[in-house]
């Protein structure tokens, strides 16, 4: 029996009537092609899951809230007045999540200085700033040719909503992720934390790194304007010296 | 479920997540998300005797988040459109499921499609409704929801495998 890709996809979205997919399923085990496309369709799906489902974990703005609490509600024939100013909202916002980074950035900063030396950040006028290795994987390191055993591991590259050039990072020891922007010819750490997860193992390193923590993960969606820079693009920021 | 005034809060609230999630599949800014679904919060409560007795909270709410979005948006794109043409991202680094760079791929994937076709794919195979659901939340037929569904689809896959599809 011949099926239509309609009919593979709504099988795979569950929408088959009984006796539909009961053929589909004895077609399937007969027919190693007909079971391919459904398990490309079916991974499609799960892939997509996949990338959103975290977003349900993240906590829900608390102004979101409070709004929905106190907004004024209406029967019909009342006109509603819709528009709003919202730049005021947005800036608060951003005062709010900047406050929250410098703060979780001061913490951390404390707590690496303290635990492990001089470390790879130092403090100037408040502001934290990349030194040492970790200057210099930011500066020089491109995401697409680094070796899985570098002390200093760079995830991505992207352009701020300021306009500056930032990039994440994790450091192997001690185990550390953060974010970074250029600024004043200095890389200025805006988040570093903690790194989850267990200890790498060299071969396991790569996919240890690429999994960001939550602080850093809120810290690039704030900040980030457009898409993250593609290999050639972060390799001409390079070349300009980070500077845009 | 009716739309009484406690309750409608309570549900919205509840959806909250979802709504979050289902705008982020719309902008991926999560301030702009964010603010489409601020706009369908106070849209919702201001217009609460729209809501059907006999109708489901959840698809009333897609349906104000996708306004809303299809309001910004086409404002958005005509501001945008003497500009710059969005470079085509490859994103760089390691796409693990559930990883910030794999959502950035998945969503640069999204933004490629047509927003009809965009809307199916969130509505159904991110945010889980029926076909029956979604198409209401589109106001289009079965038919229609499932041919965009199919088209998008074919794109995705074409796209995804093409971006990041490899294992690591």
């Amino acid at each position: 029996m011949r099926f239509s890709d309609e009919v593979l996809m709504a099988y795979v979205d569950r929408e088959l009537d009984a006796p539909t997919r009961a053929a589909v399923e004895a077609a399937m085990a007969e027919d190693p092609e007909l079971a391919r496309r459904i398990a490309a369709e079916r991974a499609l799906r799960e892939r997509l899951r996949a990338a959103f489902d975290p977003l349900l974990d993240e906590p829900v703005p608390a102004y979101l809230l409070q709004l929905a609490r106190t907004a004024e509600q209406r029967s019909a024939h009342t006109p509603a007045p819709l528009a709003r100013a919202r730049t005021g909202r947005s800036m608060w916002r951003e005062g709010l999540a900047l406050a929250a980074s410098l703060l979780v950035g001061v913490l951390f900063g404390h707590w690496v200085l303290r635990g492990a030396g001089l470390g790879p950040v130092v403090t100037r006028a408040g502001q934290m700033v990349a030194r040492g290795p970790l200057a210099q994987a930011l500066t020089g390191q491109l995401a697409a040719n680094q070796s899985a055993t570098a002390a200093v591991r760079i995830g991505i590259s992207f352009r701020s909503n300021a306009g500056q050039y930032c990039r994440t990072f994790s450091l192997r020891a001690p185990r550390l992720a953060g974010l970074a922007c250029r600024a004043g010819g200095q890389w200025q750490v805006q988040v570093l934390t903690r790194a989850e997860g267990p200890a790498a193992a060299a071969g396991h390193y790569r996919e240890a790194a690429s999994s960001m923590p939550p602080a850093v993960v809120a810290a690039v969606s704030a900040e980030i304007s457009g898409s993250p820079l593609d290999a050639r693009a972060e390799a001409a920021a390079r070349r300009r010296g980070w500077v845009p | 479920m009716s739309a009484s005034d406690g309750n409608l809060r309570d549900q919205i609230i509840e959806l909250l997540p979802r709504l979050r999630r289902f705008a982020r599949t719309l902008a991926r800014n999560p301030h702009d998300a964010d603010d489409l679904v601020q706009i369908a919060i106070e849209r919702a409560l201001a217009h609460a005797a729209q809501l059907r007795a006999d109708g489901s909270v959840a698809a009333w709410l897609y349906g104000i988040v996708r306004n809303a979005w299809i309001d910004e948006h086409r404002s958005r794109r005509r501001r945008e459109s003497l500009g710059d043409a969005v470079p085509a991202a490859e994103n760089v680094g390691d796409p693990a499921a559930g990883s910030p760079e794999e959502l950035l791929c998945v969503q640069d994937a999204l933004e490629r499609l047509a927003d009809e076709q965009r809307l199916a794919v969130s509505l159904v195979l991110i945010e889980g409704l029926s076909y029956k659901e979604a198409a209401a939340v589109m106001n289009v037929p079965i038919g229609t929801l499932t041919s965009r569904l199919a088209r998008a689809r074919e794109t995705l896959q074409s796209l995804l495998s093409d971006a990041a599809g490899e294992p690591l």
